[in-house]
């Protein structure tokens, strides 16, 4: 029973990767209607960024945790000013195109800088040892991923349902003409908005570092497990992206023991069947669906 | 070819539209006196491909991200069919298109239901349940390893030699763009453009919407599968690689790069692109210290360039520039023009 | 009218543009001489810019171009010729990409040769090729048993290395030295389970035992080994055994440390393992890890003085990849030499049966029935950071297995030559 348990704790570390990535996926659709394909690759720049200040500035994993998603949070900012912005009018695929391509220019120029072997991260000092949780022990850096990657989807969460900040957020989501007329200025809230999307997928990313082979290609694979997650809890909803990426962590990690080949196919059918289902995903809005 | 230019192309000198069509038949039949004979089969599989997803992104306004599913699996089928039963190869080959048009169906009815951007995901994750079953039905497709050793099989001739083996699978290939040309200028791809700029209206006008966006997605992934066949006929080769997502992306590029909506462009994004990559495998590109051997680059170098600049792609460029003295309305994707700049999304993707 | 026609004469503009890119080389092909067009052309196909571009990549190439060199110092005028060329292409790791740049390699390029060629999916794909076209192929740094068994034929030759000599040498030695009980873990895919069955073949052929085997998903998507990780210890093994490579084996040893595997009692040890890998993971990772290697560069005076040779080439120290393929380079142009013609099956016939001693291949053989060549190996053991004295100085050599038991015996021979 404790293996059982620990499989499943096991399934929920994972499962915080899919969480937070969901969530600033689910945040940046939310707020732009972008499918930003390019959130695999971003995940790879926070834990390529976390390798980077190691190696280039000596700067250790708690400056990197609070450095890296910054900056990429600037960069996202950025890009969505220059690049995002001008497609935004558009049919939402042309922007799922654009970030298409730039997942294929960041990945190429990783690698052509770092080639394609993975790069050496240590695990932070201070978090080396085991816990033991009572049933079982289990490696101190994995329960600090998972606990601070709830802390982040509950800070999400909070900032967008009690701040004032976030009920603008909000508001501008589902009704940007009513929150215009109203006098809120929505548009510069956009960038911020993506810049936040971006740096919570840095942070992952940084949080896998230590856990994770850093290499260029690290986020391709991942990137099409989390539309699923998405799909499964509902483009629109975060509740449903974070809950939807625990979800799935614990079914791959069970997958893993009970039917090994078939692990990430499970996912998929899991994917099919909240389709037939419910085709605005478990936690969805119908409209959504159409 | 919108429902008006395709009135407007009826009224016009059928002479002229045979000539155009002429053309590309000579460039398609001189193709490998100038260019490597397995990159000229390359090409002419790849432009099928393409030509068939445009039916599905340009002329209905569906856009799947999964179309390797059914380039791959036709790939793997025919493979298994010319070794398994020595037949001819074409007859491999169709048999390969048959089993996407299969696989297709349960696809599509879970697809349609989703819209936009969701239909896109949804088939990129069909998608990859594809590749991890292929992955793991190692006794059929040979897993990491691939498919080896795929016979040219056609009645005791010898097609070793790539430059004959062209001409022999060329006929296979106009077929399929005669299909989809065919589809395209027919009361069924009139419809297909109606639901693109319309499905609400479409639907109340009493089409079943949802019906024709299946049919024209099993459509065009039997055609995805007569190219994917094809193509690993061509190799003697099919790999894991057909079913990835990358594949997937790569289709859609020539497609973009092409022209969405404009078919024949598709071919012409197709050549494009083979070639880039074959001269980037080849030599890479320098610019200065710069070193540019990666396929992925360039690919999405191209991507970006495009979908910002020339939404239109090359043939759609082209046409434009024609068009600007004739004032048709143009392709585009659902529910927006790119002309119109500050404009609300037709479908309400937003929760 | 322009419509249709304009974009067409376009398109025409743009087929011409390509066929200038296509390198003119249509037609049907044609054929060859005594030295085939004058000139001996070595095809280097492998990983450029990938996860194998530092295990040969482009200092293959340089490995390839420095017996080019040395051929033509040590032969001069007595050379069967002058004309040696040394191509490249990259093959990506895919073997569809493999299949297409063997095919240009032979066609276009009137390549006699091609060596390296990673990745066992690749490796396949090119001896298909090499038969077809009836020219030589040396696979230096695939890994699969098939080419020297089910799917061998008569051009191709396995130079370096293959699972069976990994399983054996690992699997037999680490079981020998005390460790009985194994906790398997393997990637689900050919390369895998062929390893994974090796390795238990060899283990219980040595008196061990495997008391536990999980199969990973392949690939790893999420990265995660820790099922397969955690229930080792239940089954209380000696030493856990990982069949991964690249960046699943990095993950993995990353894991295996976090949960602090090895302060249970349980050893790991690396089915195929590279100095690269120990190089991306750090030796502190890996201390005291044992493996089978090819070649190391620091092992004796021979193999050090070529290394410095290479450093000057290349900047860095050579992996196992690098000396064999100067190795291959270099017997292949002696073979020519000796043959007096590039024809493939001179070719074959000169180097079929050789017995050969050179910086890579102690003790060395080509055996005729399988085209397999083999060679002294060794057991080595990853230094902990302490140890290394300076770059790439990871591995301390334990043993040195003996050619005719570190490769797979004819005994168990599956090839038929055709």
């Amino acid at each position: 029973m404790s293996e059982l348990l620990q499989h499943a704790f096991n399934g929920l570390v994972n499962g915080s990767f899919y969480a937070l990535l969901a969530l600033g996926l689910s945040v940046i659709f939310g707020m732009l209607g972008v499918v930003n394909f390019a959130h695999g690759a971003f995940y790879m720049l926070g834990a390529f960024g976390a390798f980077i200040l190691l190696s280039e500035a000596n700067l250790g994993f708690w400056p990197a945790l609070v450095i890296v998603p910054l900056v990429l949070g600037g960069l996202g900012m950025g890009l969505e000013r220059v690049l995002v912005r001008r497609l935004v009018a558009l049919d939402p695929l042309y922007n799922f195109l654009l970030t298409f391509g730039l997942t294929l220019i960041l990945q190429d120029l990783l690698r052509m800088k770092y080639g394609s072997q993975a790069q050496p991260y240590p695990q932070p000092a201070g978090l080396g040892g085991s816990l033991n949780l009572g049933l079982f022990d289990y490696p101190a850096y994995q329960v600090f991923v998972l606990g601070f990657s709830v802390l982040v989807s509950l800070g999400a969460w909070l900032l967008l349902a009690r701040t004032r900040i976030g009920m603008i957020v909000r508001a501008a989501t589902e009704r940007p003409e009513l929150t215009r007329a109203l006098g809120i200025n929505v548009g510069r809230w956009i960038s911020p908005v993506f810049g936040v999307g971006i740096a919570l997928a840095g942070l992952s990313g940084v949080l896998a570092a230590p856990m994770r082979a850093v290499s260029p290609l690290m986020g391709a694979d991942l990137i099409i497990l989390v539309f699923a997650v998405v799909v499964i809890g509902g483009l629109g909803s975060i509740f449903g992206s974070v809950a939807a990426g625990f979800l799935i962590g614990m079914l791959q990690a069970l997958g893993n023991v009970y039917v090994p080949g078939l692990a990430t196919t499970s996912v998929f059918i899991v994917m099919a069947i909240v389709l037939l289902w419910r085709p605005a995903g478990l936690f969805g809005r119908e409209e959504t669906a159409v | 070819m919108t429902a008006l230019a395709f009135r407007k192309l009826a009224a016009m000198p059928r002479l002229w539209r045979l000539v155009g069509l002429l053309a590309g038949l000579l460039i398609a039949l001189a193709l490998p006196w100038f260019i490597y004979p397995p990159v000229a089969m390359d090409i002419i599989a790849w432009a099928l491909f393409a030509v068939a997803l445009d039916l599905l992104l340009g002329f209905t306004g569906l856009l799947s991200f999964g179309h390797a599913a059914f380039w791959g699996s036709a790939a793997y089928t025919a493979g298994v069919i010319a070794i398994k039963t020595g037949a001819p190869f074409p007859v491999a080959i169709l048999g390969a298109a048959v089993v996407a048009m299969v696989l297709a169906v349960p696809i599509a009815l879970l697809a349609v239901r989703s819209t936009g951007i969701y239909f896109a995901m949804v088939t990129l994750a069909f998608a990859q349940m594809v590749y991890y079953v292929a992955n793991q039905w190692r006794s059929l497709t040979g897993g990491e390893n691939g498919l080896q050793g795929i016979p040219k099989n056609l009645f005791g001739l010898d097609l070793s030699d790539p430059f004959y083996f062209y001409y022999a699978g060329l006929p296979i290939a106009l077929i399929g763009l005669l299909i989809a040309w065919r589809v395209v200028h027919s009361p069924f791809g009139r419809v297909l453009v109606a639901i693109r700029e319309n499905p609400a209206r479409s639907r109340s006008l009493g089409y079943p919407v949802d019906r024709y966006k299946v049919m024209i997605f099993v459509i065009s992934a039997g055609l995805s599968g007569l190219a994917g066949g094809l193509y690993a006929v061509s190799h003697g080769f099919a790999s894991l690689q057909e079913v990835y997502w990358t594949t997937s992306g790569k289709v859609v590029i020539m497609t973009v790069l092409g022209g969405i909506g404009t078919l024949w462009g598709s071919t012409i994004g197709a050549a494009l692109i083979v070639e880039v990559e074959d001269y980037v495998a080849t030599s890479g590109i320098h610019i200065g210290p710069l070193n540019i051997t990666g396929p992925g680059l360039i690919a999405g170098l191209i991507f970006v360039v495009v979908v910002l600049l020339f939404r239109r792609g090359v043939w759609g460029t082209v046409a434009h520039l024609l068009r600007r003295r004739r004032d048709v309305p143009e392709p585009h994707l659902s529910g927006t023009a790119p002309d119109v700049a500050e404009h609300e999304p037709a479908v309400a993707q937003k929760p | 009218m322009r419509r249709n026609l304009i974009p067409a004469i376009s398109a025409l503009a743009v087929v011409s543009l390509l066929a200038a890119c296509g390198g003119g080389a249509g037609g049907p092909s044609g054929g060859g001489g005594k030295i085939s067009d004058d000139k001996i052309v070595l095809g280097v196909l492998n990983d450029q810019t990938g996860i194998y571009s530092e295990l040969s990549g482009p200092n293959a190439v340089k490995a390839v171009q420095m017996a080019v060199d040395d051929f033509k110092a040590k032969h001069a005028d007595d050379a069967v010729t002058k004309n040696i060329e040394v191509v490249v292409a990259d093959h990506q790791n895919k073997p569809e990409i493999a299949n297409t740049k063997a095919q240009e390699m032979y066609d276009r390029q009137k390549a006699d040769i091609i060596l390296d060629v990673p990745t066992s999916s690749a490796a396949l794909a090119v001896a298909g090729v090499a038969l077809a076209k009836k020219k030589l192929y040396i696979n230096i740094s695939g890994a699969t048993t098939e080419l020297t068994g089910d799917k061998c034929n008569k051009y191709t030759f396995h130079w370096a290395y293959d699972t069976y000599m990994l399983a054996n040498g690992t699997g037999t030695t680490v079981t020998e030295a005390g460790a009985k009980k194994w906790y398997i873990v393997y990637p689900d895919y050919a390369f895998g389970q062929d390893m994974k069955k090796s390795f238990t073949a060899a283990i219980q052929a040595a008196g061990g035992q495997v008391v536990g085997e999980k199969a990973s998903e392949f690939p790893n998507t999420s990265g995660d080994f820790s099922s397969q990780l955690l229930q080792a210890p239940a089954a209380k093994p000696d030493v856990l055994g990982t069949m991964h490579a690249g960046g699943e084996l990095v993950n993995l040893v990353k894991q295996y440390n976090q949960f602090k595997l090895k302060d249970k009692g349980i050893a790991l040890s690396v089915g195929l393992m590279f100095i690269t890998d120990i190089h991306s993971l750090g030796p502190d990772a890996l201390a005291g890890t044992k493996f089978t290697d090819a070649w190391y560069w620091n092992f004796d005076k021979q193999n050090r003085d070529w290394a410095d040779k290479f450093k000057e080439k290349t900047g860095s120290r050579p992996s196992f990849a690098h000396a064999a393929n100067y190795s291959a380079a270099m017997n292949y142009l002696e073979a020519v030499q000796a043959a007096g013609t590039d024809a493939s099956d001179d070719v074959v016939k000169n180097l079929e049966g050789k017995e050969i001693n050179d910086v890579f291949l102690r003790h060395g053989k080509v055996r005729a029935e399988d085209h397999s060549v083999i060679h002294d190996v060794y057991l080595a053991e990853v230094k902990p950071k302490s140890e290394v004295k300076e770059d790439y100085d990871y591995e301390k050599i334990l043993t040195t297995i003996p050619a005719d038991k570190a490769f797979k015996p004819l005994s168990e021979n599956t090839c038929k030559m055709g």
